[in-house]
């Protein structure tokens, strides 16, 4: 079982990373369940996937229970800790996307450490990610997504072989596969190799 | 290669609830398909939409679910099989076409899907459109799972034309945007032109009609309830050794149930109905019979319960039904894991532990709820209008993306019920109130349901002014094509109807079109439309700032930046309009260069010209 919580901001491209989850799981010949966010909560607002890999019925993660957080915005990995617990990887990208509540509300937007200290209180592990970074790197700048979903392959928590997720990556993505490819396994360094540095 | 239409025969693959649906209905062979997008219900029309070229099939999105209904009526009456489809809300609007059609009947296959949105995620109400299934006379099938989308759709067809009634296929919105793997079948091409032969004693419900036809309803009903009771789709699934205490449940609940049963350690028996109207009485009394306590899950209105009650009652049985009556299950919002685990530990009395949830406050975290987009021409235009009438009118609004003008600071929108409503209302806002009133509608809301409002208007001298916000698409559902829209399906060609046209023929007198993203224009248009008697019209038409984007249509565009050295901080560009891409943090306002979409409405906005043209 591996159960894997997806949050971002609508139009980041969780869906598609979502799909990629999904069908790397079918192609490693396991089952799972996707649930996604579509409608009106995607112009911009706070947005949800799940992945659920292995023998379940329902594809809702329930509290406390996911193996990994994969966050596609800073803010959102804090909001998504409800589903954590010290057994919980949460990954983030350390993009920050400011709601307009901050602007009208004055609300705060926390910092990077903020963010870590708070989610470390109930989350096993923090790890942030230059995703908008690295994908620039990789050659696609808009590929944020993909650096996550490596991101999620090199915790090693889904216990599918990178192959499925390469594989996945060349059924969902039309153009730049190759750059695309790159960008995932950015993601995948930047988090199998965190402790080596 | 495409996913769906693809996808080789006896192959497993990951499939959306939605494109289940249609992978079903192609392999049942339809000849027609119609809907009107609607979330949870999209992905159904999109994806056939989008193969109905490859597959040989018609396909439309029709002006309104109603009309839909009627199309997929007069091809299925005529024997071929025909799929439509809608979200919940959108079969109040087709419920006419369908309940007398269940008395006249099909020759061919008639599906109708109800995608319902229990929690309401993107609805303005959660009602539970099973209530159709019984209200009709019509079977009711309801999937858990992708693969059951896919193989009851086909089973919906075949029982259709068993029975020769138009069937419901109902969802939630975890069934239809949960993906999961389908083994899919072999699509047969089934036929898609078919004589009508005349039978005005079945197909022409004048009263004499009428009065014979629903003895044969109730004819089939019986019939269809015998089908259920030996339906493979309504099977025990039996949990550990099983026991006397029993469950019944249908839909989401059922995986809800399945989670939590395995959670709680139950040893139980799981009456899943697939096949839920007619109500399959004899399988469910000897399920009643078998068990001493049984627990009803289901998700929003108690209509299993209720009738199991019923079924109880009749066989004269003794058996502890639980249920919403006694409050173990709440009759409001979607269900999880967590609801359903409670709800079993209250129904059954046991003594397991559900797990506790990590109490985190995040009371203080910066909310994010969905916005208007950046660039979009619905924020300029209601800036606009708040400049215009100085925040002193009453606005009627209307169901799409510009409904999001509710929030601060636009505020624009005071009342909102339906479809097309805002037109209708605003006639009644105006005749009993003084102050101005507008009506806020876009292009695919008004052929879908402003039309007859606006007549109305016109015909009886009401005075209100009816802003059509034109953004050449279906957005909030996923940039669908509407009659104004130049492109349509993959196979077909469409005709585009002009608004102006229409609003003209209506006819209304005093009709304006302006560009949002002159703010300027659009304001005094504005003004000069609520001086005007009776009902006026602008215009807004700008297309989606999202299409311009993904088109890269962008180049017409000049992204904005904010001269700090200009800028007095005076905060109007985040206080008396909005747009994601610009923020204030610590008294400083910036606008994101990878967000702006270079609308320019916001260097309109700024008092001192500080927000100019990034060069």
């Amino acid at each position: 079982m591996a159960d894997i919580y997806l949050v971002g901001v609508g139009g980041q491209g969780i869906i598609t990373a979502s799909r990629i989850i999904g069908d790397a799981a079918i192609l490693a010949g396991k089952n799972v369940l996707l649930s996604e966010t579509h409608g009106m909560a995607q112009r911009g607002g706070s947005v949800m996937c799940t992945a659920r890999i292995g023998d379940v019925y329902s594809p809702l993660i329930p509290d406390g229970q996911a193996d990994v957080i994969l966050s596609l915005e800073l803010l959102e990995a804090l909001r998504a800790v409800c589903k954590a617990s010290k057994n919980t990887v949460v990954a983030s990208s350390v993009e920050k996307m400011i709601p307009l509540s901050v602007s009208t509300q004055k609300l705060k937007y926390p910092t990077l450490e903020e963010v870590r200290r708070e989610v470390t209180e109930i989350a096993g592990e923090f790890v942030s990610i230059e995703a908008s970074k690295l994908a620039g790197e990789a050659g696609v700048p808009m590929s944020s997504n993909i650096v996550m979903v490596g991101a999620l392959a090199g915790t090693g928590r889904t216990n599918l072989d990178r192959k499925h997720f390469e594989k996945a990556i060349e059924m969902n993505i039309a153009r730049n596969v190759r750059e695309n490819l790159a960008a995932f396994s950015k993601g995948f360094d930047a988090v199998s190799r965190r402790n080596q540095t | 290669m495409d996913r769906v239409l693809d996808a080789a025969p006896g192959s497993k693959v990951l499939l959306l609830g939605n494109e289940a649906i249609a992978r079903g209905a192609l392999e049942a062979g339809i000849a027609v398909a119609t809907t009107y997008p609607g979330t949870p219900a999209s992905e159904i029309g999109d994806t056939l939409a989008r193969v109905a070229k490859d597959a040989g099939i018609y396909f439309e999105y029709s002006t309104n679910e109603m009309v839909a209904t009627e199309f997929a009526i007069g091809a299925a009456a005529s024997g071929v099989r025909a799929l439509v489809s809608m979200k919940h809300v959108g079969l109040n609007v087709a419920a006419d076409a369908l309940l007398t059609f269940a008395y006249t009947g099909t020759r061919g296959g008639f599906v109708l899907v109800t995608a319902d949105d229990p929690s309401c995620h993107s609805s303005q109400n959660e009602q539970d459109n099973r209530y159709y299934a019984l209200l009709g006379g019509i079977p009711l099938l309801e999937p858990s799972s992708p693969q059951e989308c896919y193989q009851m759709t086909k089973e919906a067809f075949a029982l259709s034309e068993k029975l020769e009634l138009p069937v419901i296929l109902r969802t939630t919105t975890r069934v239809s945007h949960v993906r999961g793997p389908v083994v899919v079948g072999e699509i047969v091409s089934g036929p898609k032109k078919k004589d009508f032969v005349k039978d005005p004693k079945r197909f022409v419900t004048v009263p004499a009609v009428a009065r014979a036809r629903h003895l044969i309803l109730l004819e089939r009903l019986r019939e269809a309830s015998k089908l259920a009771d030996g339906s493979a789709l309504n099977r025990v699934y039996k949990i550990g050794t099983g026991g006397r205490s029993g469950i019944i449940t249908s839909s989401a609940a059922f995986n809800y149930v399945m989670d939590a049963a395995k959670v709680l350690g139950m040893s139980t028996d799981v009456l899943k109905l697939g096949f839920s109207h007619p109500l399959p009485t004899r399988l469910i009394a000897e399920f009643l019979r078998t068990h001493d306590s049984v627990a009803v899950v289901e998700e929003l209105e108690p209509i299993l319960e209720t009738s199991i009650r019923a079924v109880a009652q009749h066989e004269g049985l003794k058996t502890k039904i639980l249920g919403k009556a006694d409050g173990a299950f709440p009759q409001a919002y979607e269900f999880d894991q967590a609801i359903v685990a409670s709800g079993l530990v209250k129904a059954f009395g046991l003594r397991g532990e559900i797990a506790k949830t990590v109490s985190v406050d995040l009371q203080n975290l910066p909310v994010r709820p969905p916005v208007l987009c950046a660039g979009c021409p619905h924020s300029a235009t209601y800036y606009a209008v708040n400049k215009a009438t100085n925040r002193k009118a009453i606005f009627a609004s209307d169901i799409g993306c510009y409904t999001l003008g509710v929030a601060p600071p636009y505020s624009a929108a005071d009342l909102l019920v339906c479809m097309g409503s805002s037109v209708g209302t605003a006639g009644g806002l105006a005749k009993v109130n003084d102050q101005p009133v507008i009506a806020f509608i876009g292009d695919s809301t008004f052929f879908h349901a402003g039309i007859p409002g606006l007549i109305n208007a016109v015909h009886h001298g009401h005075k209100f002014l009816l802003m059509i916000l034109d953004n050449r698409t279906t957005a909030m559902t996923g940039h669908q094509p509407h009659p104004g829209s130049d492109k349509g399906p993959s196979c077909c060609d469409i005709t585009s109807v002009s608004i102006e046209e229409v609003v003209k023929g209506c006819g209304v007198k005093w009709l304006k079109v302006v560009d949002p993203y002159d703010i300027k224009t659009t304001t005094d248009t504005v003004k000069q439309a609520l001086t005007q008697n009776g009902v006026s019209v602008i215009i807004a038409r700008r297309e989606c700032a999202l299409i311009t984007k993904r088109d890269q249509k962008g180049a017409i565009l000049k992204k904005q930046y904010i001269d700090q050295e200009v800028c007095k901080k005076c905060r109007t560009c985040v206080d008396k309009f909005q747009c994601p891409a610009i923020s204030s943090v610590d008294k400083v306002q910036t606008i994101d260069d990878a967000s702006c979409a270079g609308c320019g409405a916001c260097a309109q906005v700024c008092p001192y010209k500080a927000i100019k043209e990034a060069r």
